[in-house]
């Protein structure tokens, strides 16, 4: 990297005296007592939420209230795998929506996210492995998402690193292989969400826990937080991890359980692995960061539980299944685990739109795949939220679809995978 | 013997044998040390200065702690990226390379985005490379490849290495073998407790073995001797040195490292004895070769024998520092002074050592900057400046020749895995460090991790802590020893070491180049909290993970933010400890596989063997190059003659008790009270969500008896289930999963009653006596059986579930007796296209996570008038809303077309309806039939619908009443 | 690696049991409304907080009640199901008139 090469943007780093900052959101202010929204959660979502509320409804006059710091929860935590090569033709349509807008928020930003099409592979290792890989293919290519059911020798063209070997447990036998799958920085995602939002007028106040929900008549009236009470016309919640625990405050109960999901990475490597990896099977998933870490990560905790705390049965057997897919990287290190939330529902689809509150809103149930849907999901709440009515992408994701048997089901595309 | 020009002679190199000389290599040089050297300890001994290249400039790197703490040493040794050239032993023949460089490790063209660091600023990346849309597409290729460190050896094969796995046990595990340690070790074991002591040394001793103590230096050997005597007498004290404990998991689980294996202990009580890590000073060139902590020196000299420099600065802040200006005298290296931090350096025997050795003190001063050498390969001076305030320095720069800047200006806690278990640390004003708060039971923390500095301090802190766990874990002895009086925590360590550069690169994190300006300009952008600041500038995520830099971090936000160290914490540290080889967790990969009684047989007639859940099984017999003769060819045989299928891993459970048919009618959709004896019954099993999950046959042998078949990787779930539900209703019945107890035959075609009455004695086999649906029990080829007349494959058949031991003769057996019929195995693929002809479904192929019993039309199947079933009442409610798809029977409209694979799907002009989920051409039948979701409105037989196959082409499919082959049944009748 | 102490088999490992969910009896299916069933099927209380639930010893298909808090990953009881399921549960038979039919 020599001077003359690097963009524009950069030089007056280089030739300024003194740095000149550039805050990503305004020093906190004191909370008023009244806004027209109130956002219950400070991740991707709620921020992406925001930003759409000021950007399409103008609705500015937004207060975002976490609890922690700005995407300190499952934002922070998730290994920020972007995809929309899902089962269902209602998860299919979201998704892809979801990755249009993914593909142009650096450049809506001014905030280089770092998205990168990898290109995702999900491994099958049985015959129904199989059968549901072509499954999904054919509803993508039906939807026009680029998605193909693919074989060992496209798979060993493609992915040069896997083990085709025949003599392991669980041999290759094929691959959904999705073109578009990408990576971006997640932190950076949220930060993007979060500058947007704060330049439009949207405030956010971190450190700042909601103790309580005013409802009267069966309407929301506000919140009540230890800086004081906030009335507020309209609240929405977006706080995986503690879903359950907030619409309790608001008298109702969900199709939810909060279970631990865990991933690792390894210490940076030079770049070798292009390709995100996903195996149903052997519960792993990877790809290469661009810090040079492998991301890696499997299906959830066998058990709810509302903590961040790691195992070590969580490595022994990823990494156990990771050497059958990836052999060589038996001397390969682990640098650091963690653990997010996952609020899991019966059909692995999210839930989202209206509740049995009127003017409170929810965006839930994000289980392993909330990430991925950030955009997507501010830009559908934002207009349920100022419609009072849920979008069409999210209709389907209605509360009482299980009361009403018309689940979603996207367990065969949403189990590992993430 | 004297390997290397850096080598000092004995007593120094307490870790190195002599008499043994082993030769490596680095960057393909050979180098030679000796026995118990460390890569690192044998490149510098040799004049090797320079390890490794940093992670963004490329900036030259070596020792900074030889503990193995930093990533300043990380090289390529072989196949292993990232390794701790200050840990890792050398062996004849290693093969060690630097890691990160452009062109060559000594010429790294890397090293010029130094020259452009200006125009990157902390997360450049995030301002940048996306001006257009297609510009970072360009640039991410070019960022990409300057990422990472080690490189993975593609062509490596983990199967090469071996590592394995124990478990361990103790009563007690003491973590840190230092001086806290070794007493905590042995005050646990000084009752019947078992203890286990684990320590990363080559040796116990931690501090005993490099620092110093007293004057003259003999204090740690001695103490050090004495202890490890005593342990050594303790027979109920294991010893696990070399080794290092990753993690702290909830009850006491700890993994523990050492050679190739891990251990996986479990403790009643556990002792953190983990140290302290020193903490750097921030000063310019503050990461070059020559720059290391006074205890790094300390360890080259005592423990390697090796020179760290010719002629040293020392930084202090505390009394250790004169400890180390004292070892480098010992040694024959020259200090020209020692600058403290301190305005007013204490009298003590240390300091007054150094002060009678000539050397001068210069006190209140700080080092404002190292001077590089060329190349920065090395430094060649150290400027020294007043103190003017907290990081900031006057006028008066001393510069002061040397080779070597050793800081001895504070230390952290080593407290990781007491973080892993959730303790919570405070920050003690008077000591300006983190120290444990409150610990989690059964936990206890001595010495310097709990802030026991002084050696008198951290030995009774041992003593304290190993009796209250040896008391926790049950044994008591003595009264509980008393906590030290005075820890000598405070004066260790200095609350700003931290001397910012106009000219930068005054590191606060190595691992990362992360310079103090980065920090400070990503707290002015708003990442103004530790967690934020971590994320954005990436201070504390290398390789390191924050050892050198958390403490720093927070230090530099609370004084940008006005915020107070009380109200802070340092940022969470996650497991592990230190990096954990793959190798290491995965150990010998065990991924059982389930074999029939059978197996053999069918490998012995060229079987082609399949996973079926946890089973493998038969796919067809004959080479893979004849697969598309084989099946076909197999299904032929069933048709017309006689075939022999393994179905041993169907699953069986034996229901028994005088609720078993009230038992079973609550569990499955259809009725079994009104059961004959000797009958056989379809069952169906779906969820309380309505969703169908498993199917069957359940057999009455008794009227308190049934037999019940489940499918091959649904039969544990269902067995769960059924004890599940039976917890709650309390019925009297008793639920056994035989599954593995029997080995199981059918025997189909035509001729399978003539070929079976030749080795079945005692039953009446004819259409008359033994039913389609009958059941029996009886002797096969003189084995006990239970034999049951069903037909998956629609053929007149048979049922012969035998005890497993006796699976091999019972398949042995009816080969036999079939030869003259031409009897002929068959597989799993050839029983699919069989009861596809046939139209019966396979649960979780035919249906999926949400199907109904409606929707698999299979009301048939539901009886209406029971009182209760599982998923019944959610069936009722099913039966209400209109049915969205329906599973059908289905041939093509066009004999030409192609048959469709398993999944294409069922549209209904562009709108998605449904699927073909089963499908193939019968050889029987010389047609396409499958099974199909289609719209309910197609669901009636002779409509047509749209089948989207290869290439996008629309086929037309015709709704097909089933079964296909034989509709009336009569074949498996006869 | 967690323990849990069985009441049938002493304490083990956490990876040899499976977790059954919240206990919540099931009322009974024959009076309860369509929609009081599909929130009794449905909905989870999802309690950040002390729990009880099924879990099952796997290698011996026990079934038992662990109670638990799910914040802080504590076991705090474990006793057998028949502690709570005391009695057999019987189901009414059905009128004839409301037999489930498929429409």
């Amino acid at each position: 990297m020599v001077p003359a090469l690097l963009p524009y943007k950069l030089l007056p780093y280089g030739f300024r005296r003194k740095y000149r900052p550039q805050r990503f959101i305004p020093k906190q202010k004191d909370l008023k007592s009244t806004y027209d929204v109130v956002i219950i959660g400070g991740g991707g979502h709620a921020l992406a939420c925001a930003y759409y509320l000021a950007r399409d409804h103008g609705i500015t006059d937004v207060c975002i209230l976490e609890k922690g710091y700005l995407a300190g929860g499952n934002t922070a935590r998730n290994t920020a795998i972007i995809r929309s090569n899902y089962l269902t033709p209602e998860g299919v349509r979201f998704y892809e929506q979801s990755l249009k807008l993914y593909r142009d928020l650096s450049q809506d930003f001014d905030f280089n996210i770092l998205y990168s099409e990898r290109g995702h592979f999900t491994l099958a290792h049985t015959d129904a492995a199989v059968r549901t890989s072509r499954w999904r293919a054919e509803v993508n290519k039906q939807l026009g998402v680029d998605s193909e059911l693919i074989f060992p020798d496209e798979i060993h063209r493609l992915c040069p690193h896997l083990s085709m070997s025949d003599h392991v447990r669980y041999p290759i036998l094929g691959a959904l292989y999705h073109p578009p799958g990408s990576i971006a920085r997640h932190d950076a995602v949220a930060w993007g969400y979060a500058r947007g939002a704060t330049a439009l007028g949207a405030e956010v106040h971190q450190q700042t826990p909601v103790s309580g929900i005013l409802i009267e008549n069966g309407t929301v009236k506000g919140v009540e937080t230890p800086r004081g009470r906030v009335y507020a016309n309209k609240v929405m919640q977006a706080v995986a991890g503690s879903t359950s625990v907030v619409a309790k405050m608001a008298g109702f109960r969900l199709p939810i359980r909060t279970i631990p999901l865990q991933a690792c990475v390894s210490v940076p490597l030079k770049p070798f692995l292009d390709q995100i990896i996903v195996s149903g099977s052997l519960h792993v998933y990877v790809s290469q960061s661009s810090r040079g870490e492998l991301v890696m990560g499997g299906s959830t905790d066998p058990y709810g539980l509302y903590s961040t705390r790691s195992t070590l049965d969580f490595k022994e057997g990823l990494l156990g299944h990771m050497l059958e897919l990836l052999p060589m990287l038996g001397e390969v290190k682990i640098l650091r685990q963690w653990a997010g939330m996952a609020d899991m529902t019966p059909d692995f689809s999210p839930v989202m739109g209206l509740t049995p509150v009127k003017n409170y809103y929810i965006d839930s149930g994000w289980g392993t795949w909330g990430f991925k849907a950030t955009p997507v999901c501010g830009m559908t709440m934002a207009h349920t939220i100022a419609t009072d009515t849920p979008h069409d992408l999210i209709k389907p994701f209605y509360l009482d679809r299980f009361v009403d048997y018309a689940q979603v089901g996207e367990k065969g595309a949403a189990s590992v995978g993430h | 013997m004297m390997a290397g020009v850096n080598r000092l002679p004995a007593p120094f190199g307490a870790w190195i044998d002599r008499t043994e000389k082993i030769a490596f290599t680095f960057e393909g040089k050979e180098i030679e040390g000796f026995r118990g050297d460390t890569i690192a300890s044998a490149l510098l001994a040799n004049g090797q200065t320079m390890i490794s290249r940093s992670f963004k400039y490329h900036r030259p790197r070596s020792v900074l702690t030889m503990a193995g703490q930093d990533s300043n040493t990380l090289v390529q040794v072989g196949d292993e990226p990232n390794c701790l050239a200050d840990k890792r032993r050398i062996e004849p023949g290693l093969k060690v390379e630097g890691q990160n460089y452009v062109g060559s490790f000594e010429d790294d063209k890397g090293r010029f985005t130094e020259l452009v660091e200006r125009f990157l600023p902390v997360g450049f990346y995030y301002k940048s490379f996306h001006e257009q849309k297609t510009s970072w597409k360009a640039w991410e290729p070019i960022i990409r490849r300057m990422a990472g460190l080690g490189k993975a050896d593609l062509a490596a094969d983990f199967h090469h290495s071996y590592y394995d796995k124990q478990y361990l046990f103790a009563d007690v595990a003491v973590i840190g073998g230092g001086p806290a340690g070794m007493v905590a070790a042995l005050a646990a074991a000084g009752g019947s407790a078992e203890v286990i002591l684990i320590d990363e040394g080559a040796e116990l001793g931690g501090s005993l073995c490099y620092a110093r103590f007293n004057a003259d230096g003999t204090h740690g050997s001695l103490t050090r001797a004495e202890l490890d005597a005593a342990i050594r007498a303790k027979r109920n004290i294991r010893v696990l040195d070399g080794a290092v404990c990753t993690g702290l998991f909830s009850d006491n689980w700890l993994p523990v490292i050492k050679d190739n294996r891990l251990y996986k202990l479990r403790a009643k009580a556990i002792v953190a004895a983990t140290g302290s890590i020193e903490q750097p000073s921030v000063f310019r060139n503050n990461d070059l070769p020559g720059v290391m902590f006074a205890s790094a020196a300390q360890r080259l000299i005592r423990l390697y024998g090796v020179r760290p420099g010719h002629r040293a600065v020392v930084l202090a802040a505390n009394d250790d520092g004169y400890g180390a200006a004292l070892d480098l005298l010992d040694a024959g290296i020259a200090v020209t002074a020692m600058a403290d931090l301190r305005r007013e350096v204490p009298s003590n025997e240390l300091t007054r050592s150094v002060r009678r050795a000539g050397v001068e003190i210069i006190a209140g001063h700080a080092i404002r900057e190292a001077i590089a050498g060329p190349g920065k390969a090395r430094i060649t001076g150290a400027i020294a400046a007043p103190v003017a305030g907290e990081g900031t320095l006057a006028a008066g720069d001393r510069r002061l020749e040397c080779d070597l800047i050793l800081m001895a200006v504070g230390y952290s806690p080593a407290g990781q895995l007491l973080h892993h278990a959730g303790t919570r640390f405070a920050y003690d004003g008077a000591s300006h460090m983190y120290r444990p708060d409150a610990l989690p039971p059964h936990l206890f923390a001595a010495g310097s991790v709990n802030q026991a500095y002084a050696l008198d301090a951290a030995l009774a802190d041992g003593r304290r802590a190993g009796w209250l766990a040896a008391r926790d874990a049950g044994f008591s002895a003595g009264a509980e020893p008393p906590a030290p009086a005075d820890p000598g925590a405070v004066g260790v360590t200095h609350p700003w070491p931290i001397f910012p550069h106009d000219k930068g690169m005054d590191f606060v994190d190595f691992d990362e180049d992360l310079k103090y300006k980065d920090l400070i300009n990503g707290i002015a952008d708003g990442y103004d909290n530790v967690e934020l600041l971590k994320r954005y500038s990436t201070v504390g995520m290398g390789p390191s993970q924050g050892k050198h830099s958390a403490v720093a971090a927070v230090r530099i936000v609370a004084r940008e933010t006005g915020e107070s160290l009380d109200r802070m914490s340092v940022t969470t540290q996650r497991p592990p400890y230190t990096p954990e080889k793959f190798g290491h967790m995965a150990g010998r990969v065990f991924e059982p596989g389930r074999r029939t009684a059978m197996h053999h047989r069918h490998l012995e007639l060229g079987a082609q063997m399949m996973p079926a859940g946890m089973w493998w099984r038969p796919a067809y017999y004959g080479p893979k190059s004849e697969r598309d003769k084989t099946i076909p060819a197999e299904v032929t045989v069933v048709r017309n003659n006689v075939g022999l299928i393994d179905v041993s891993t169907l699953g069986g459970l034996d229901v028994r008790g005088p609720d078993a048919a009230e038992f079973l009618n609550r569990m499955y959709t259809f009725s079994y009270a009104k059961q004959q004896v000797g009958r056989c019954r379809y069952v169906l099993m779906t969820d309380n969500a309505g969703v169908v999950t498993d199917d069957g046959v359940a057999v009455r042998f008794h009227d308190e008896h049934f037999y019940v078949t489940a499918t091959t990787s649904g039969v544990d779930v269902v067995y769960r289930q059924m004890l599940w539900w039976n917890a709650q209703w309390r019925l009297d019945v008793d639920v056994a999963n035989v599954t593995a107890a029997y080995a199981g035959v059918n025997i189909a075609g035509p001729k399978s009653r003539a070929v079976l009455q030749r080795v079945c004695d005692g039953v009446d086999l004819s259409a008359q006596a033994f039913p389609y649906m009958g059941a029996a029990m009886a002797e096969v080829a003189g084995i006990p059986a239970r034999i049951m007349r069903v037909g998956f494959v629609g053929e007149l058949g048979y049922e012969i579930h035998v005890p497993a031991s006796q699976g091999e003769a019972l398949w042995d057996a009816l080969m036999a007796a079939g030869g003259q019929e031409g009897i002929r195995p068959f597989g799993v693929e050839a029983q699919r296209v069989l009861r596809l002809e046939k139209g019966h479904i396979i649960v979780s192929q035919d249906t999926d996570g949400l199907t109904s019993v409606w929707e698999a039309d299979m009301a048939w199947a539901v009886a209406k008038t029971k009182p209760f079933f599982v998923g019944g009442r959610s069936a009722e409610i099913q039966a209400k809303t209109p049915l969205t798809r329906k599973l059908v029977g289905f041939t093509m409209a066009n004999d030409a077309d192609p048959c469709p694979e398993e999944c294409h799907l069922v549209l209904k002009g562009e709108e998605i309806v449904g699927r073909v989920t089963s499908a193939v051409r019968s050889p029987s039948l010389n047609k396409v039939v499958g099974l199909a979701y289609v719209h309910p409105s197609d669901g009636e037989p002779g409509k047509q619908f749209d089948i989207k196959v290869a290439g996008g082409r629309r086929i037309i499919g015709v709704v097909t009443k089933h079964p296909f082959y034989d509709p009336e049944n009569k074949r498996q009748e006869m | 690696m967690k323990l849990m102490n069985c009441p049938l088999n002493g304490p083990r490992n956490i990876s040899e049991f499976a977790w059954g969910g919240e206990v919540k009896p099931m009322p009974d299916p024959a009076t309860l409304g369509d929609r009081a069933w599909g929130d009794w099927l449905f909905l989870e209380n999802n309690e950040a907080g002390v729990v009880r639930e099924w879990w099952c010893h796997v290698p011996t298909s026990f079934w038992f009640i662990a109670e638990r808090n799910t914040v802080t990953d504590d076991i705090l009881r474990t006793y057998p199901a028949g502690d709570i399921f005391k009695e057999r549960v019987n189901f009414a038979p059905k009128p004839k008139t409301t037999g489930a039919e498929k429409k």
